[in-house]
């Protein structure tokens, strides 16, 4: 009994880590709008250093509003970063630029084509071509 | 004499033909679709620099020419542009307001557009310059996206269906 109890606890955690796998690793065309091109500058207020994609979390101020506001983006994961010579340590407090598409449901929410850490005057791109349009 | 004249004659209609030739207009109509392995590999994906559309319907007539754009899993683009380069306003998703014109400049089309949308970064401006250019049946499009004082320039690649 506790055999099939454990067997049955392992089968529904493989299946709930499968599930956040494929919530992570989400196609460009479902999640934002190829329409809505975004370029933002700001500072890096947070990382979320992680694969297959790093969170980058960006102060950018709304430019008719004033209002500050927090953006989430998405960008290359943490592995690709690290082979194009970024460390975490690079990004927190850092000036960037990003170029992006806005999230299709309007949140403060973008993927990162490209990005330029102006202090570095460098940009990088997040290079995961895929085999779709 | 005469005989120089009907050379002359001769030399003056065939330079008036190439010269006619040489300013036809390109003729883009037709359905065109994407060929990723010989565009460039930052337009597709889950990263792209710019986007382009899978498939793009072009109907061209001597006075305009009309280009339905369409991508899998995103809204439709459709504009009917007047070859003399005035401004019209293009057809958009909701939420997206463009206007552009589009001329024939020698062998190529050269389309301009402005584009905006309200995001949470205030109201948001992109402007977008396409050049288009035929090769027998392939279609070749480079497109610049300038915004916030940023530009980013890539090309793709389309097969004539």
């Amino acid at each position: 009994m506790s055999m099939k109890l454990a067997f049955a606890t392992v089968s529904v955690g493989m299946l709930l880590a499968a599930t956040a796998s494929v919530q992570a690793h989400h196609s460009f065309s479902a999640t934002y709008d190829g329409n809505k091109p975004v370029t933002l500058r700001g500072t890096v207020s947070k990382l979320g250093w992680s694969n297959p994609h790093a969170h980058i979390y960006v102060d950018v101020k709304n430019q008719q509003t004033g209002e500050m506001v927090t953006w989430e983006v998405e960008s290359a994961g943490a592995s690709n970063l690290l082979r194009q010579g970024l460390r975490k340590e690079d990004f927190i407090g850092a000036e960037v630029v990003i170029k992006g598409f806005l999230a299709k449901d309007g949140t403060p929410t973008v993927n990162a084509s490209a990005f330029t850490l102006v202090a570095a005057k460098k940009e990088f791109v997040s290079d995961e071509a895929a085999p779709t349009p | 004499m005469r005989r120089l004249m009907i050379v002359l004659t001769l030399a003056l209609a065939m330079g008036a033909q190439a010269a006619a030739f040489a300013q036809a207009k390109p003729d883009f109509t037709g359905t065109w679709r994407f060929n990723q392995a010989k565009s460039n590999p930052n337009i597709a994906g889950n990263t792209p620099n710019i986007p382009f559309p899978s498939q793009i319907v072009v109907k061209q007539t001597a006075a305009d020419v009309a280009i339905d754009s369409t991508s899998v899993r995103q809204q439709p683009i459709s504009a009917l542009f007047k070859l003399d380069g005035s401004k019209v306003t293009i057809k958009a998703p909701s939420g997206i307001t463009e206007s552009g014109e589009a001329k024939i400049e020698g062998a190529n089309l050269v389309i301009t557009s402005r584009r905006s949308f309200s995001s949470p970064a205030g109201e948001t401006i992109v402007d977008f310059k396409e050049v288009w250019s035929l090769s027998g049946n392939v279609l070749t499009i480079e497109k610049t996206r300038a915004q916030e004082g940023e530009s980013t320039s890539e090309k793709a690649v389309f097969d004539k269906i």
